[in-house]
Order: structure tokens, then C-alpha cells, then sequence
């Protein structure tokens, strides 16, 4: 992807996370917009690309809330790392199992986040926040992050693509 | 050797930087966050967030005004009746407070000014699964600044973190940084609450203190940010350990933090 189109994407997460995904939340649980946006990157670029995007993505992130700075950065850098290996893995971009290693992923970093709360912080209600927090917040990313997937793989849209980048080498 | 690395070159490249961010991890844990660059990504995401809070809110309005109008008629004949009620109750507490005011004026204490207040609306919330924060649409220009209070009618929300002219950060309660000095209703026990991302926990509470489960967490005012007696949260779940000289008590914000439209930000 070019460095354009990611600098649309920082600019954009933030404000689009914030402000659409909020009102839309259900019982406090809102889908992670940049988790979602990383894996379609991870699948569609490579390991190298998609970790430094996690990178961008997370340190964005961490500036935009409370969290220590970096620490997003780390996860997401490693979220991307892996969708990347994954992406070479991948025969049917478009197959619903896509849901599934989302959700995992998803469920990976915010275990880690909350592990890290606890041994930084301690006191933090692990149990609770897994089914309370955690797995909610995975199976909505994971139906976001497959629609947005879906969007970007359709037929015409890659078609385009495609059409754009032959142009550019004649 | 020189092959391996030669190869591999990018993807140590990458190890590297993550080792440079689990540093800075570190040294914020013990030194405190980081505070560099949170002003201008505050700035450009706040812009964002006004066009989109404002067309969505746009959207939703037309819908709440035209299409729902066939509550209007009921809501208006419960409000009406609700108001009764709460003018009734008023005059009551400026009774009660009158007389507090002259009780405490014979036996020589201060007097109290209730704190001014900036309404203000939230326009965004984070997602990231360490930290709880939401924005709203007034900043300094309003008078908001760095940790004041920010509540709703029904309690505390949270704190100001960072604030631009337009815009400002709150922390809410339940953000693992965030801390407030709180006390038991009930028996006037004094502890500090912190946040732990969907709930709050108190901390260093004696094994021998007497809290319950439903037991009301009221601001004590010692932090210097929240005035003292304002509805924090409500006790939850308690756990004693023998083998520990402390108890671990949960509590859960009074606030739905999680449907929070309008906030108030205590001037100081």
C-alpha cells in the first residue's frame, strides 16, 4: 500500500473509531476499528508491511487515550506481524475462517493487555473481563474486520486496483 | 553469520523496534506516561470527531424529532408530573440548606460555594482494550482545564486529562491510571479507588474495615480534583483473605460510562 493511503488511514481511525463506532455500541462493547483495518493489511501486504503498519496504528492509538505510549504500538506490531505470516498462509482471502483467526487475535491482545494490567496495576478482574469485555469485543472485530475484508477483496474493487497499478508500469 | 542477518535484515529490524517500544513501556510504568504528542493527535482527531459526531447527531435528530414524535405526548404529561415532584423536593433541600448554611455560620466554619460548571458533550470514546478515555466538544476557550472534576447528575465521571481550545480528553474511573480518593458512605472508611477497565477496585483496605456489598463509594475530596461527597460507586463484590492484612473490594461506577451523552466539568 502506498504511504498515502496510510496516512489517510491514521487520520481517519482515530475520529471514525471514536466518534461512529461509539453511538453504536452495545453495552459498552465497540468493535476495534484498527484491529480490523491491521488484519485486512496483514493479509494483503506481507509480515514486514503489516508490523510496521501495527506499529503506526497502535502508537496512534496510545496517543489518542490514556494508555502508556508504546504499548499498543508493540501490540498491534505483533497482531500485524502474525496477519502478515498469515496472509502467506491464506489461499481464499475471502473464506469466513478469516472470522475465526480474527477473533483470535483479538481475544490474544486484549489477554496479554489485561495480563500486563495485573502485573503492572494488579487487582484487575480477569474472569469478568473476559466475558464481560474481552470476548464480546473479539466477535464484533471479527464480524467488522470480515465485512471491511470482504469490502476491500470484492471483485471490483481489487479489479481496480489492478487496473491502476498496470496503468502506473505502462 | 553475516548471511543470516543479511537476509533476515527487515524482520530484525522489526525486532528491534519492538524492543525499543517494550522499553518505553517500562520506563513509563515506573516514570509515569508520556505526555509528547498527545496535543497534536488530540487536535486532528477532535477536528474529525466534530464533522462526524455533528452529522451523525444531525442524522439521529431528524429521526428523534419527526419519526418519534408520538412519544412527545406522554413523555410531556411524565415530565410534567415529574417536575411537580422535583420542585417539591427543591424547596425542600433549599430549606435544608438555608439552615445548614446559618448552622455553619454560628459555629464559625466556611462558607460553602457550590463549584461553576461547563456542559459539555461527548463526541468520541477510545476502543484501545488498556485504557478508558472519551472527548468532548469544549476545551480551554470554555475554561476547562488539566484535572478538573467531570460528572453527570448521577456522579463522577472522571477527570480532564489534556484539553486543546475546542476539545478536551477525560479519563474515566475505570481507566487503570486514573485514582480517586473515596469513602464510605455509611461508616465514613476512607480508601482509594482505582480503575480497572470495566469496573474499580479499592485499594489498601484494612482486613479489619467493615464495607459490604451495596455499600455507596462517595468522593472524600482529599485528592484535590473531586469535591468531596459526590456518588462514585457502588460495592460490588468483597474479598477477604486471611492470609493478607488487606481485603479486595470491587465496585461498579454509578455513571453508565458507557452511555454517556452529556457531561459537567467542575470549574475550579
Amino acid at each position: 500500500m502506498k504511504p498515502r493511503m496510510y496516512l489517510i488511514v491514521l487520520l481517519l481511525l482515530l475520529p471514525l473509531q471514536a466518534s461512529l463506532f461509539g453511538p453504536l455500541s452495545l453495552g459498552g462493547i465497540t468493535p476495534d476499528l484498527g484491529l480490523a483495518v491491521l488484519y485486512c493489511i496483514g493479509l494483503l501486504t506481507g509480515p514486514v508491511e503489516a508490523a510496521l503498519a501495527g506499529i503506526a496504528i497502535g502508537l496512534t492509538q496510545d496517543l489518542g487515550s490514556a494508555s502508556l505510549i508504546g504499548f499498543s504500538g508493540l501490540t498491534r506490531g505483533l497482531v500485524g506481524l502474525f496477519a502478515g505470516f498469515l496472509g502467506r498462509r491464506v489461499l481464499d482471502i475471502q473464506s469466513p475462517s478469516n472470522i475465526v483467526f480474527l477473533f483470535v487475535f483479538c481475544l490474544a491482545e486484549s489477554i496479554f493487555s489485561a495480563l500486563f494490567l495485573e502485573l503492572t496495576y494488579g487487582s484487575v478482574p480477569l474472569v469478568g473481563l473476559f466475558f464481560g469485555r474481552m470476548v464480546p469485543r473479539a466477535i464484533t472485530t471479527a464480524l467488522v474486520g470480515y465485512t471491511l475484508l470482504r469490502l476491500i477483496t470484492g471483485k471490483k474493487i481489487l479489479a481496480w486496483i489492478r487496473r491502476r497499478e498496470l496503468q502506473k508500469e505502462l | 553469520m553475516p548471511g543470516f542477518f543479511e537476509k533476515n535484515k527487515k524482520f530484525i529490524a522489526i525486532l528491534a523496534l519492538f524492543l525499543l517500544l517494550f522499553w518505553l513501556v517500562t520506563i513509563q510504568v515506573k516514570a509515569g506516561r508520556f505526555t509528547l504528542l498527545e496535543k497534536p493527535v488530540l487536535a486532528v482527531s477532535g477536528f474529525f470527531e466534530r464533522i462526524i459526531t455533528g452529522t451523525y447527531n444531525g442524522i439521529a435528530g431528524l429521526g428523534r424529532g419527526y419519526v418519534f414524535l408520538v412519544r412527545t405526548e406522554r413523555e410531556n404529561r411524565r415530565l410534567t408530573s415529574e417536575l411537580g415532584a422535583l420542585r417539591l423536593e427543591n424547596q425542600i433541600t433549599n430549606e435544608l440548606l438555608s439552615e445548614n448554611e446559618r448552622l455553619r455560620e454560628a459555629l464559625g466554619f466556611t462558607k460553602l460555594n457550590p463549584p461553576a460548571s461547563v456542559p459539555a458533550q461527548v463526541i468520541g470514546r477510545d476502543s484501545s482494550p488498556s485504557s478508558s478515555t472519551v472527548t468532548v466538544n469544549k476545551g480551554s476557550l470554555a475554561g476547562i482545564d488539566r484535572d478538573l472534576a467531570v460528572i453527570t447528575p448521577d456522579g463522577v465521571v472522571g477527570r480532564v486529562q489534556s484539553v486543546l481550545p475546542g476539545t478536551a480528553r477525560v479519563q474515566l474511573l475505570t481507566d487503570p491510571g486514573s485514582t480517586i480518593a473515596v469513602r464510605v458512605q455509611r461508616n465514613r472508611e476512607e480508601g482509594l479507588l482505582e480503575g480497572k477497565l470495566d469496573r474499580c477496585a479499592l485499594k489498601y483496605v484494612s482486613f479489619y474495615i467493615d464495607i459490604q456489598e451495596g455499600d455507596l463509594l462517595v468522593t472524600s475530596g482529599l485528592d484535590g480534583i473531586y469535591p468531596k461527597g459526590l456518588p462514585v460507586a457502588k460495592v460490588t463484590k468483597v474479598r477477604k483473605h486471611e492470609a493478607m492484612s488487606f481485603q479486595t473490594v470491587y465496585a461498579d461506577p454509578v455513571v453508565r460510562l458507557s452511555r454517556l451523552e452529556e457531561v459537567l466539568v467542575f470549574k475550579k
